[in-house]
Parts: C-alpha cells; structure tokens; sequence
C-alpha cells in the first residue's frame, strides 16, 4: 500500500479524497500500468518509436505493398511460381500490350473517354455549384447541398442500375419521348458510349461538384463587385476574376474524377457493349482465369496505373503555373 | 441581367436535382410493378416482389454478410486511421511526407488496379479469398478517409489542452484518452460511418476478393448480368434506403456536433 501511495501523488499530484477515486485514478497506480508507463516515457525518443512504429509498419506493407507486389508479379514469366521451377525476369508482359490491338485500344479508348467525361462534368456542375455557392443563402445552402448528397449515398451498383432503368428500350426516357409523338420506335440509348458516359457522371458529379463548391464558397463576392464597378461585363467578370480563382478546385475536382472514371469496372460491364470495352474490363479478364496468365493482368495494371497517375500528375502542375501566372 | 441569370441558375440546379433523382425514383417505383419484365408503362401495382425480399433466406444472409463485413473493416479503420493521424499531425519528423503520401494512395488508386492489387497481395500472404480477405481489403482502402478526417479534427485540438493535462500529471496514453481521444469522437464517428457505407456498397473490391458468398451489391450484379427483375429493384432498394437513412443520419449527427463544439 505504501507503495501505491508514492506512485500516486507522482501521477496524480494531490491524492483525491476516496470518493473521488475515479477510473483514471485505480489505473494510474494499477501496477502492471505503470511499470509499462515507465518503459515507455523514459525518454522522447523511445516515445516516438512505440507512436511511430506501427503506422510506418502499416502503410509500408499495406498501403504500398499490394503496389509493389503487382509491380513485381508483372515482371516475372508465370505466377504463381511451380515448385521447382524456377521464376525468370522478362517485359514480356509489357510488349504484350502493344503489340495487339484488342490491348491498346481498350486503353486509349479508356482514357479518351474519362478525360471527355471529367470535362463534361465540370461543365455540368460548374452551373450547380456556382448558384448554390453565389445566389443562395448560407441556411439554403447546405440544405440544398444535402439533397443532392443524397443519392450519392447509395452504392456503384444501384445507381448503375437505375440509368439501365432509365435508358432501356422500355425506359422512362423513350416513354417520353413517345408520349410527345418525337419518335415510334424506341431509341437504344444502352449498351452504347452514351449510356455509359451518363452513367458514369452519374457516378462521378459529387466529386466534381464539392471541390468547386467550397472554391467559390471562399471567394468573395465584393471581388466580382469590384470588377463590375471597373467595367467590367458578366463574361469578363467570369472569366478574369471567377474562374482564374477557382483553378484549384477545377483542379483537384478534374483529378478525381479523372482517376475514379478510369476504375470503374461494373457500370461499363452493365451499361457499355462490345464496341466500348474499357481497360478494367481487360484487365479484370486475365484474373477471372485460373492465374497462369496474372502476370499479364499485373502488368496491363501497371500500365494503367503509371499513366494515370502521370496524367494526372502533369494536369496538376499545369493548373498550378496557370494559377500562379494568373495572380502575378 | 443578374435577376435573368439568378433564374437560369437555379433552373439548372433543378434540373441537376432531378438529374440525380429521377432514376432511383425510377428503381423504387418499378419494383411494384406486377409482371416480369422491367419497362414502362406498369399496368398493375403489387407488393409481392418488397415482400419477398425479406422471405429470401439468401438476400438475409448476403445483407447480414455485407453489414458484418462492413462493421469490421470500419473498426479496424479507424483504429488505424486514427493512429496514422495521431502520428502526423502536427509534428515534424524525417520521412513525415512520405508516410502522408503513403497513407492517402490506397484512396488515389482506381478502383480495379486496387482491386488487383489486392488480390495479388493476398495470395503473397495466404489470405484466401472470401470474408477475410474482404475485410482486409476494405480496412486498408478506408484508411487514409478516416486519417484525413481526423487529421483535420486534430489540428483544431488547442495544444495548450495537453499540456495543460501533462502539467497536472497526466501521463501521455492518459492525456490520449482523457484529452485528445474526447475531442476526436465526432470526428471518428463521422469517419466510420462514411466507412460503412463505403465497405457496404463497394463493388469492386469485394467481387475480386470474395469467394463463393457474394455481398450485396455483388450479389446485385450477379442477378443483373442474368437478365433485369423487379426482384432486383426491390433488393436494389433496401440497400438504397439502408444507405441513404444512414447517410442522412449522419449528416446530422456531424452538424449537431460540430455545432457543439464550435459554437
């Protein structure tokens, strides 16, 4: 007991009367917690290394892991490796990709189609955020921001479903355009680019239109104001003061949606057709096999992945001189 | 002009409403339609295709296998979100960058490179495909939302707090727990639940890494690919509902406690 009593007027300054005794109290002089707070606050250094240890641990091997083992599953001959045999260095899987046209063009196709995408989202939500950021009141506003969160609550597949719905030969919009004697025969807007690239906004505007929100929502209204007292007209106003500063939301939104539309996998499966495969779909094809042929798929993943991130990577550093040139 | 504009605006932001609503409503409405086939115009209206969600033992035990999946990955989650977080802000030390850039990729990966990523990876570790795997590939792709979130929460923590803890005797796990740990809660709740409902409706991920058990929105896909049903509106929409009420619900919740503390 005297024991105890030493530890507790070291942790705890003043010994609390009994009735005071709270549960930080009973573990500050629990025995196996202090000789633990002892090894572990001895010094700073070895503070940081019992804080800093695991998080190091984690990341290394879980976060940059799975991308250092697809790297190196794409340079190997077979995987997995036979006993017995042994495993060989090659790029073949790489020259596989270029040298067949059921590869590349998936690929190109897949990017041209994201970076079209990603431009018609920022022209689609630029308008939203705009009106939501500039014409309504700060109690509207987040109001009408929740009613359009929402929806994107609700998972990848339901709403890829929902515009097979919509666009079907029997879907809502050939019933309009029927009832108003536009056409006779239903249009087949599905399994195309177009019903793919509707769905994939779909998908994608939430990540566009936050990011250029809460761009427009720090920029002040008095610096418009001020522009329109020197003269200058609506466009202009747009153009000069507006959009040079929200060049990074415009930024980081494209970035995004740039990367999330070149992921998707199940909404170009339901809503593309044979003419618009895209590269997840033939990347996905060589892990649906037994795995003989995982390094190929590893391979085309990392191709996929390098370019996408350097893509992204030189559109960044694009807007930045933009932005830093525009404010000089 | 402004008035013109003003108007033309908000028509926009109607239609983009609608944009986004029209085709759930669309989904919600068609799963009464009392025939086979999915398409307008419905003639006739029933109730049977709701009611036999819950009479099919194999969407209940799919859901309950996406809820349970969903629960674990979170916890796990957080817990190192956390960590990470607490190990980053606000403090400098060699290699700080590369431990954010590291934290936050698994966020930045498309979704099938993550995918196969993973799938690789868990052969390296032996990790069969199915409940576990999932968990494992969902924990480490929420990681970085639930960082970021509390990283953000954390550098409001005034700093004089803790020391003001240390000061009076507080060791640093109990300064952790009584101080920082508190503070952090409306930051850690809103994370999970932005977790949960990212593990709930992954597709991607869980089709790669499942075994023979589908979630639910794989289990979805799966009934897609072999033709469209009523009974996949109607599955379609309990998850939606269980989705949306959550979201909603947390919406609120993180206003409600933010506005408390920072009145």
């Amino acid at each position: 007991m005297s024991n105890d009593t030493t530890t507790r007027t070291k942790s705890a300054g003043v010994a609390p009367e009994k009735s005071d005794r709270t549960f930080w109290w009973w573990l500050s002089v629990w025995t196996p917690y202090t000789a633990l707070m002892k090894l572990v606050t001895t010094s700073p250094r070895r503070q940081f290394v019992i804080l800093a240890a695991f998080p190091i641990l984690w990341v290394l091997t879980q976060h940059l892991g799975p991308m250092l083992q697809m790297l190196r599953v794409s340079l190997i001959d077979a995987y997995p490796v036979a006993p017995g045999v042994e495993q060989h260095f090659t790029l073949d899987n790489y020259a596989r990709f270029f040298g067949e046209r059921i590869f590349w063009q998936p690929f190109f196709r897949t990017l041209i189609f994201a970076g079209t995408l990603t431009f018609c989202t920022l022209i689609l939500t630029f308008p939203v955020a705009y009106f939501l950021a500039r014409h309504v009141s700060r109690k509207n506003q987040l109001l009408m921001l929740l009613l359009l969160l929402i929806p994107f609550w609700v998972g990848e597949i339901v709403r890829t479903y929902a515009i097979m719905i919509l666009l079907g030969n029997t879907g809502a919009v050939n019933l309009v355009l029927k009832w108003f004697g536009l056409i006779d025969r239903p249009i087949p807007f599905m399994y195309t680019s177009f019903s793919m690239g509707i769905g994939i906004v779909y998908l994608t505007a939430l990540y566009m239109l936050l990011p250029l929100y809460s761009a427009l929502e720090k920029l002040p209204k008095s610096y418009g104001e001020a522009a329109a007292d020197l003269g200058a007209g609506a466009w202009t106003r747009f153009r000069r003061v507006t959009l040079p500063l929200t060049l990074e939301g415009i930024s980081s939104g494209c970035t995004l949606v740039f990367l999330i539309s070149t992921g998707f996998y199940a909404t170009p499966v339901l809503l593309g057709g044979p003419s618009t495969t895209v590269f997840s779909e033939t990347i996905a094809g060589f892990f649906h096999v037994a795995g003989d042929e995982w390094p190929t798929g590893a391979a085309f993943a990392t191709i996929m992945f390098v370019t996408a991130m350097l893509l992204t990577g030189i559109f960044q550093k694009l807007m930045y001189v933009l932005r830093k040139g525009d404010t000089k | 002009m402004t008035r013109g504009n003003r108007i033309l605006l908000s028509c926009i932001y109607w239609a983009f409403v609608l944009y986004v609503f029209v085709p759930l409503m669309l989904m919600i409405l068609m799963g009464f339609k009392d025939s086979k086939f999915i398409g307008f115009p419905i003639k006739s209206w029933t109730l049977d295709w709701y009611l036999g969600v819950f009479a099919d033992a194999e969407v209940v035990s799919t859901l309950t296998y996406s809820v349970v999946i969903a629960v674990l990955s979170t916890l796990i989650s957080v817990v190192v979100g956390t960590w990470i977080a607490v190990l980053l802000e606000g403090r400098k030390f060699l290699g700080r960058a590369a431990i954010f850039g590291l934290t936050i990729l698994p966020a930045l990966v498309p979704g099938i490179i993550s995918a196969i990523a993973f799938r690789i990876y868990a052969r390296l570790l032996g990790i069969e495909p199915g409940m576990g795997a999932i968990i494992w590939a969902h924990a480490v792709h929420n990681v970085p939302f639930v960082a970021l979130v509390v990283m953000a929460r954390l550098s409001t923590l005034p700093k004089s707090q803790i020391e003001a803890a240390r000061d009076l005797g507080a060791d640093p796990i109990i300064a952790f727990l009584r101080i920082t740990f508190p503070y952090l809660i409306p930051a850690i709740l809103g994370a999970s639940i932005f977790c949960l409902l990212l593990s709930f409706d992954d597709f991607v991920r869980s089709f790669f890494l499942g075994g023979y058990e589908p979630t639910l929105p794989v289990l979805i896909f799966a009934k897609l690919r072999s033709g469209m049903s009523p009974e996949i509106n109607a599955i379609a929409t309990v998850a939606l509902v269980l989705t949306a009420a959550i979201g909603i619900w947390a919406e609120r919740f993180t206003r409600r406690a933010n506005k408390d503390t920072n009145p």
